[in-house]
């Protein structure tokens, strides 16, 4: 077995918001802090760096990923999406712009995470019932709001996806 | 986003959030963004271990780790720093000197014992795992019980025993109420240990200006006023003869000084000297040390000739955890200035579990005096209070039992009361300030009320009705003193909650839940707070403490016509930027884009003591940033008036426009207003016109109330506890943004729903903290909070300021409803329920379902 001192960097390229992004990580690297410091995307946030608080979720092929538990090494081959990549220019993605009209967050902390997975529950299901949305953002913690305008802004966005907004 | 123009004016509506145009696209900036070039990163080094001496520590291996630049071990940072000197004491109280790093003794599992500095945080923690700590245990005290046992050790030598307080404040003639009484009826009740659980942990970036040494510290703190000055006394370490020397004809150093503090000082001369010096005496009594440190720490400040700034971004909660200034923050500061170079520290998330905050964790015995018609008269409580290892800084455990001590009575009619209270030293994560940091005063009583009502054989609503006060008894005074004016009108909201409940609909559901081997139950819970309160709520509290009432906002128009509001508070969720920005342009005449906030930089804005905390952005925040805007926008009329040839009386503004009422065509804007006053000043830019005002907080004020009803269904196979509705009626005066206030009140629910079915930072019998991840300290989610209605009232207050408090409340009644309603639910299964945490193992306990745990 070989071993690899600590400290060792290695180049990878991750595809991330549609683009390229060649950054230098350990292997022991995660996605999140390879996003964060390699990349400069500091809009994906660290509560928990154990898997369980979800303000860390990125996309990953368009399905909702801890960054916390992958590995960069591991994200090369996929694509990754994270809250920087959601918006059009100065136009909000409809799920940021639902969660301005519903005034969804308060510190804000979680809300990376949230948008990610209510993208990804919207993706999958343009027509979720409330205990679709609460039961598609339990894995994500919010210490402020109650979840309650969460989920409000998460129904929003389905409407304005749908065309009724 | 969309311009949101001025109607009827933007206080009272549901504005956007001008926060979230950063927050959501990802562009916020929280202190772990923070990135300042070639700064090093910084992790700790905890005792494993919950009671020890250190007796030796051996670093070589983690300084000869590549990327490590420097390890400090406690001693290190001892040698660099002040100790955190007793704050707020009380009578009677004894509050321990301690350091920002512990040197010979650890005290709690996750006690900073040594500070690796790298280049990476990676790097920092790989470096913390090389350092080598050999301890001698010491028996650890896991809970106030064993603290108080005679053999136990003393975490603080000074102190008698492990008790910190030992107080008595009695109101009235207890004896012979409680004597003349039909009955007396006594419960003991139980608090679990909670954390506050910012979903941001703790951190700090300290930079070292490379030519000045001028510290700038970008903290996420609630008070970033007091983390300056507690970073300048802290770690600014003289001798007498040094500093004596220093300030040798150094006048204008005594000036810099007074004009940072001073200002504020000066402002609140009379709230220092009321100030109760009993505290004083019987901390010097005990402990000595003081004397020793203090001289050379005043000495320290007054002869720097450059105090930090500090500077707040985006912050990610708080709830009370980020009020206290950081141990770590202190030896951060300590080593990026020995260093020299600037240093990052953010704290994981066991770490935050292990030491960023505990609470609640409190024990009552209490006993009230009623007759047999249902008439209350006399209250004794005992309170216990777990203080952990070491005091908050500035506020520790000393505020909760003074709240408590005055808002115990609540809104009810009682002949005497009396409340001993102690405070308790135990080897855990230090008990501070958590949303309503009294609030157990109201879970205990609201619960106990229920009991009483139960054995009388009256119905809860019954018992509060024939007993609380209400309009017809004001202007009043609490047993404990503070006058109750008609913003208290808590009973207003339990009449207003009575209205709103279907209770046909309750019946169906108790009945159908019957059917179906569970069990329904409706709890209640009234309470009202100091949001801010009347001044002499503060008199009760402690003399001087008003000094918490106080604070300044101050307001520019730049020659350009630029408004500028700046507030001591320090944003973390509460929407300030929103909500002033709100208040500010309907006294300015503006649209609210133009008016611009500015938070959190100690170079700009005024001292505050408290920063945000206390439910008071609204009132107190909000009250100093509308008298400073009415103010500033005299000056601007007056100028106006002069250029118009007009009466200033007559001037008025409306969209911007400044002109005379009727005669909008012939206006102008603020900047040609401001414009022409600054070529009259010879100002080219920056404030042309400028106002400080103060919300003084001594004639304004009133309560915050409210009537919590939660009704639970009760699942007997599982102890699983659903909530099919949960009511608040709340009365926080006129409201600023409806949406905003919503969700202050749901979030504060949300806590109590975690605190009483989800949370408990539990410790085992040799006190390891055994919910050190999100995997043991369960924050509920979105399926476990449900919908919660709320209704307002909004009463108005008397003085010139009518804006209340709310960030507090929904935390303060929560607990109260919930544990009443399981207890109705569960009341014909012989169920009494005397602790506030409710997980399914005690809620089948409770129900009979399966044999309590030894």
């Amino acid at each position: 077995m070989t071993t690899v001192p600590i400290g060792t960097e290695t180049e990878v390229t991750l595809r991330v918001n549609g683009e390229p992004r060649t950054i230098s990580v350990e292997a022991r690297t995660d996605l999140a802090d390879a996003l964060r410091e390699g990349a400069g995307l500091t809009g994906t946030h660290l509560g928990c760096e154990h898997g369980v608080c979800g303000a860390c979720t990125v996309l990953v092929d368009g399905e909702p990923a801890r960054s916390c538990l992958m590995l960069a090494v591991s994200a090369t081959t996929h694509e990754i999406t994270t809250i920087e990549g959601l918006a059009d220019g100065d136009e909000m993605h409809p799920v940021q712009r639902a969660m301005y009209e519903a005034m969804s967050f308060q510190c804000a902390f979680c809300s990376p995470g949230f948008m990610m997975s209510a993208v990804a529950l919207l993706d999958r299901e343009p027509n979720p019932t409330v205990e679709q949305i609460r039961e598609e953002l339990s894995g994500n913690l919010c210490r402020c709001t109650g979840y309650e305008s969460i989920v409000r802004g998460v129904e929003r966005a389905a409407a304005i996806l749908r065309g009724e907004g | 986003m969309a311009v949101q123009t001025s109607g009827l004016g933007f206080v009272g509506q549901s504005v956007k959030r001008v926060e979230d145009e950063r927050l959501l696209i990802g562009a916020g900036r929280y202190v772990a963004d923070v990135r300042p070039e070639g700064g090093l990163h910084a992790a700790f080094v905890r005792s494993p271990i919950a009671h020890g001496r250190i007796v030796s520590i051996d670093t070589s291996e983690a300084e000869a780790l590549d990327g490590v630049v420097a390890v400090f071990t406690g001693a290190d940072i001892v040698e660099r720093t002040n100790p955190f000197v007793p704050m707020l004491m009380l009578p009677g109280m004894y509050t321990p000197l301690f350091w920002a790093m512990s040197d010979e003794r650890v005290r709690h599992v996750g006690d900073p014992v040594a500070l690796v500095v790298a280049e990476s945080r990676a790097l920092a923690e790989d470096g913390a795992e090389l350092v080598v700590v050999d301890y001698d245990d010491l028996p650890a005290v896991p809970d106030m019980a064993t603290a108080m046992q005679s053999h136990t050790p003393q975490l603080w030598e000074k102190a008698n025993g492990n008790v910190l307080l030992e107080a008595v404040d009695t109101y009235g003639e207890v004896d012979q109420v409680f004597a003349r009484a039909d009955r007396v009826i006594t419960e003991t009740f139980r608090c679990q240990r909670q954390a506050n659980q910012p979903m941001e942990t703790r951190g700090t970036v300290v930079e070292v200006d490379a030519d000045t040494g001028h510290l700038t510290i970008t903290s996420a703190t609630q008070a970033p006023h007091f983390l300056k000055w507690a970073a300048a006394a802290l770690t600014t370490k003289q001798t007498a003869r040094e500093s004596g020397q220093a300030l040798r004809g150094m006048r204008e150093r005594l000036d810099a000084f007074r004009s940072g503090a001073g200002s504020f000082f000066g402002d609140n001369q009379e709230s220092l000297q009321s100030q109760d010096n009993r505290g004083m005496v019987s901390q010097l009594r005990r402990d000595r040390s003081l004397l020793k440190h203090l001289p050379g720490m005043a000495l320290g400040v007054l002869s720097s000739e450059d105090f930090p700034t500090v500077v707040c971004q985006d912050i990610g909660g708080g709830f009370g955890s980020k009020g206290s200034t950081p141990r770590e923050e202190i030896a951060v500061v300590a080593a990026a200035k020995a260093l020299g170079r600037t240093i990052q520290w953010i704290e994981d998330r066991v770490e935050n579990l292990l030491d960023g905050g505990q609470a609640r964790e409190e024990e009552f015995t209490i006993s009230m005096a009623v007759d047999d018609d249902g008439t209350l008269r006399g209250m004794r409580v005992e309170a216990d209070i777990d203080h952990g290892a070491y005091p908050g800084f500035p506020v520790g455990a000393g505020i909760t039992k003074s709240m408590q001590k005055v808002y115990f009575p609540g809104m009810y009619r009682w002949e005497a009361y009396e409340m001993r209270s102690r405070i308790i030293a135990t080897n855990k994560g230090k008990h501070i300030p958590y949303r309503g940091p009294w609030a157990n005063e109201t879970w205990v009583r609201e619960r106990m009320l229920d009991v009483v009502a139960r054995e009388l054989g009256m119905t809860p609503v019954e018992l509060r009705q024939q007993n609380m006060m209400g309009a017809e008894d004001f202007p009043t005074r609490m047993v404990t003193g503070p006058t109750l004016d008609e913003t208290a009108s808590t009973r207003a909201t339990l009449v207003r909650a009575l209205e709103l409940l279907d209770h046909d609909q309750i019946a169906q559901w108790r009945a159908e839940a019957d059917a179906a081997g569970r069990k329904l139950g409706v709890g209640i819970a009234c309470y009202h707070e100091a949001a801010p309160g009347p001044p002499d709520f503060f008199e009760a509290l402690s003399p001087g403490s008003d000094l918490f009432a106080q604070e300044e906002a101050k307001a520019t128009v730049d020659a350009d016509g630029t408004i500028t509001v700046f507030t001591s508070q320090s944003p973390h969720g509460q929407s300030h930027e929103t909500t002033y920005a709100q208040v500010a342009a309907d006294e300015f005449g503006v649209d609210i884009g133009d008016i611009r906030v500015v938070w959190g930089n100690t170079d700009t804005t005024r001292f505050s003591f408290l920063g945000t905390g206390g439910s008071r952005g609204g009132p107190i925040g909000g009250g100093a940033i509308r008298k400073t805007s009415r103010s500033l926008r005299e000056q601007v009329v007056s100028q106006a008036a002069t250029m118009l040839e007009a009466d200033p009386a007559d001037v008025t503004i409306t969209g911007g426009v400044i002109h005379v009422a009727g005669v909008p065509s012939r206006g102008l804007s603020y900047a040609e207003v401001a414009g022409a006053a600054a070529a009259d000043q010879g100002i080219e830019d920056g404030a042309v016109f400028e106002a400080v005002e103060s919300y003084a907080g001594k004639g304004d004020g009133g309560w915050s109330c409210a009537t919590h009803v939660a009704v639970v269904d009760v699942d007997l196979a599982t102890g699983q506890v659903a909530i099919p509705r949960y009511l608040v009626v709340e009365d926080c005066g006129p409201i600023i943004n409806p949406a905003i206030v919503d969700g202050q009140v749901r979030g504060g629910v949300a806590q109590g729903i975690g605190a009483v079915f989800y949370e408990h930072a539990a410790y085992d019998g040799d006190g390891n903290m055994i919910a050190t991840t999100y995997l043991d300290y369960l924050v509920p989610t979105s399926t476990e909070i449900p919908h919660i209605e709320i209704d307002h009232l909004e009463t108005l207050t008397p003085g010139e300021n009518d804006f209340r408090g709310v960030g507090e409340g929904g935390m303060i009644g929560s607990p109260a409803a919930l544990t009443n309603a399981v207890e109705d639910a569960l009341a014909s299964l012989g169920a009494e329920v005397r602790d506030q945490y409710l997980p399914p193992s005690k809620i089948l306990e409770l129900a009979g379902v399966i044999e309590p745990e030894e």
